[in-house]
């Protein structure tokens, strides 16, 4: 009983609990930012990562599998998968509008289905938006503009088609989507947004032009892969123009900055993954001991004669998006099942359901090394904050062993009217706890409101100070990230309060086996 | 205590160990300061009979506050080879109690006073004489007493002449109203024992005096056993019985289990 009295006392009437109550609430709410942005961070980037990619892919890289639709409609008559589409996804070289040729990662997407697996349509940049962008102040987006509506409401409908209508023959024809950074043309301005390229540019006869380049209204790129045969070799490079519809913002710079989509069946032609007639020499049975001359190598062999087959079209890749309330795990587990049933349909012709069993992937295993990066880092950032904050105990440590010098004689005294050692030992031990448990209740809310009103705290720091830390000039995520998982708040507040009992056992001990007598005596 | 005890006294009457409330017997005790080992007490033998005011008597160093604290159970004697030290409370061997055990003794049965008052700063003058019966009886049973002790603590503080000063702290009391504060701590279990350490030494001879009346005037009415260490010889002229402690011995007393008053009664 005495202890509740003297904790509050000691609470309220000295200067030194305060102290230690505010580094504690500080180190709370420095754990529950750190752990809630960079958790926020992770937890954005990782959703970005899933957005170009479904849940599950089945992927045969280079010379891809053919017989695709018929494994895409096996997929999608299964209850646990909600789509499927085809994909390709090779490296090729892009020539830009200023010349430069950069390599960049081509996607054949079969744009309708690879809308219905992912979220290609959300990231489609140029549309027409509602509301401006969080750190679009003063409303200077493009996509706001009363004149500018018509031409997003086509170049989104045109990106959602990939297609673009040839102002010379008036004629839609297959166009590509560009990562929003691909072309260095679009200038990021400091709200987060874009802006099309304007420049001038020298004629030949020394007057000057000025160009507008809005890549999916007049530009165009041209693009070149090189296929491989079914051993890996380079086959002939091919070449082509593509206009551009569109351009897209996943929400990772690697992704939006080297890769650009065009429609599947271009990519497939280009890359010859077509369907195509196919000429076989097949023994010829009427006559089983006729020979003649192979007219390659001059040899003699069994008289063979010309058949002509039809290879499939080929993708390297289904993506596959499970149905609601499906577990990961359990929607990729289905899709092997899936996979090895039509892989025993097409012996021979696709690869065997064993060759597959390591190429069916979840997005988490695609983006493993991103992940497990932002990851690390997280809990390295963590780490070092852990370890600043874990001074706290030591802080806690110090302030409680000098209050519990400073009272000796209150120790001695209540020795002398019977008070135990261990209700001294509780005494202190209480009394870490209280300063614990007050410290990190603030700390916890102050981390809340903190992580809540982060972008609005920041951009009050950038207006006063004229420091600006998150700068959606450069990083790529326009907003800090402001949820603060109450699970993570729970285990910071609970550490927070254990904390400061650990740095409070020390002196609880200490003051526990105090003598009485010295300690009436002290001075 | 009646007339007739008193007078047992003066005449250097026989207080047998069997009828004292405290015995201590044989008791030695030597601090250490660093590697010196300073002797204090040399086989101290006393015995204090219930409802006796009985003052030790000595000068600085001579190891009468040392005593009390023995008495009072926040120490041990020696344990030396052939020393048979003992101390007995209504019969009870403190010196084999447990640490607990001692607690308890302290928090029940015993009431100190010191010279410096001793009050907990923080608390009002009322939560400084309830604290003891925090003490006492735990959480649950102090809640359960609640009223009556704070009750019984104002009593306590009307009586003493502080019935205004309740919801004070001690560093707005001078020094006698601290010490009435602390005889009232002391008294809120109501105790068998006083245990006084000099409890007028810091205070003005007249507040000094008041003081002891106080004390004195609660004892007689109920019946309180005091022992009181003191330098001051007026004081000691008003106890029932002085030892004189001098050098850590019992002085003048060839059987210093039975001391006899040097003094007329107060």
């Amino acid at each position: 009983m005495y202890q509740a009295l003297l904790t509050r006392k000691y609470l309220t009437r000295k200067i030194m609990p305060m102290l230690a109550m505010v580094a504690v609430m500080l180190s709370v709410a420095t754990i529950l930012v750190t752990w809630s942005v960079m958790g926020g961070f992770l937890k954005t980037l990782i959703e970005s990562g899933r957005t170009l990619v479904g849940d599950v892919a089945i992927v045969w890289p280079n010379v891809g599998f053919g017989y695709y639709d018929e494994l895409m409609e096996d997929l999608e008559a299964d209850p646990m998968i909600a789509a499927a589409t085809p994909s390709i996804e090779t490296f090729g070289l892009i020539q830009l509008p200023d010349d430069r040729i950069e390599l960049v990662s081509i996607k054949g997407v079969d744009p309708s289905s690879y809308s219905a697996v992912t979220g290609f349509g959300d990231t489609l940049w140029w549309k027409p938006i509602d509301g401006p962008t969080p750190k679009d102040h003063d409303g200077e987006d493009l996509r706001l503009q009363d004149e500018n509506q018509d031409l997003m409401e086509r170049v989104y409908n045109n990106g959602l088609r990939m297609m673009r209508e040839n102002p010379a023959t008036g004629i839609d024809e297959p166009a590509g989507v560009l990562g929003v950074e691909v072309t260095g043309l679009n200038y990021r301005t400091p709200w987060g947004g874009y802006e099309p390229w304007i420049g001038n540019r020298a004629r030949p006869d020394g007057g000057i032009d000025r160009v507008e380049l809005f890549m999916p209204n007049n530009g165009t790129v041209g693009l070149t892969v090189l296929s491989l045969d079914s051993n890996g070799r380079p086959v002939d490079p091919k070449t082509i123009t593509m206009p551009i519809a569109n351009e897209f913002q996943s929400g990772i710079y690697e992704v939006d900055q080297q890769t650009i989509m065009v429609p599947l069946d271009v990519l497939q032609r280009m890359l010859r993954l077509d369907a195509a007639q196919r000429v076989e020499l097949v023994r010829d049975d009427e006559n089983p001991f006729a020979v003649e001359e192979d007219p390659v190598t001059g040899e003699i062999r069994p008289k063979m004669r010309e058949e002509i087959g039809l290879d499939p079209a080929r993708v390297t890749t289904v993506l596959v998006n499970g149905a609601e309330g499906y577990e990961l795990e359990a929607v990729r587990t289905r899709v092997q099942e899936i996979y090895t049933e039509f892989a025993s349909r097409h012996k021979g012709e696709v690869p065997s359901a064993f060759d597959m069993k390591r190429q069916v992937k979840t997005w988490e295993d695609l983006n493993r090394t991103m992940i497990s990066a932002v990851k690390k880092e997280t809990g390295l950032v963590l780490f070092i904050f852990g370890i600043v904050s874990f001074t706290t105990v030591f802080l806690v440590l110090a302030i409680f062993w000098s209050m519990a010098s400073e009272k000796t004689k209150d120790i001695g005294i209540l020795r002398a009217l019977g008070a135990s050692t261990p209700g001294i030992a509780w005494l202190w031990i209480r009394y870490g706890a209280a300063i614990g448990i007050v410290g990190s209740v603030l700390g916890t809310a102050m981390g809340y409101w903190i992580v809540s009103d982060i972008n609005a705290i920041h951009d009050w720091i950038g207006r006063t100070t004229g420091l600006v830390i998150w700068d959606p000039q450069q990083y790529y995520f326009i907003e800090i990230p402001s949820d603060v998982d109450p699970q993570k708040a729970l285990i910071v507040f609970v550490v927070g309060v254990l904390t400061c009992v650990l740095g409070a056992l020390l002196p609880a001990w200490h003051s526990a086996r105090m003598d009485p007598v010295k300690a009436l005596r002290f001075e | 205590m009646g007339t007739e005890d008193r007078a047992q006294t003066e005449t250097g009457g026989v207080a047998t160990a069997a009828a004292s409330i405290l015995s201590v017997r044989d008791v030695h005790k030597t601090y250490k300061l660093g590697r010196v080992k300073v002797p204090v007490l040399h086989g101290v033998d006393i015995d204090v009979r219930p409802g006796e005011w009985v003052t030790i008597l000595g000068a600085s160093g001579s190891g009468k506050s040392t005593l009390l604290h023995l008495m009072g159970g926040l120490d041990r004697p020696d344990k030396n080879e052939g020393q048979r030290a003992s101390i007995k409370f209504e019969g009870t061997e403190l010196t084999k109690q447990s640490k607990r055990a001692l607690d308890r003794y302290r928090a029940d049965d015993v009431g100190f006073v010191f010279q410096f008052y001793h009050l907990l700063p923080e608390l009002s003058v009322v939560q400084n004489v309830c604290i003891g019966a925090m003490i006492l009886h735990g959480r649950i049973g102090y809640m359960r007493q609640r009223q009556g002790t704070i009750e019984r603590a104002t009593k306590l503080l009307e009586r003493f002449g502080l019935g205004h000063r309740l919801k004070h702290r001690p560093m707005e009391l001078s020094g006698g109203e601290r010490q009435r504060v602390a005889i009232a701590r002391a008294l809120i279990n109501d105790p068998k024992l006083l245990l006084a350490d000099e409890p007028t030494g810091n205070l003005d001879l007249k507040t000094g005096q008041s003081i002891l009346d106080t004390m004195i005037e609660y004892r007689e009415r109920a019946g309180l056993t005091m022992v009181m260490v003191t330098h001051d010889e007026r004081i000691a002229e008003r106890a029932d019985r002085v030892i004189r402690l001098v050098d850590g011995r019992v002085e003048g007393v060839p059987d210093s289990s039975i001391m006899g008053s040097e003094h007329p009664p107060a």
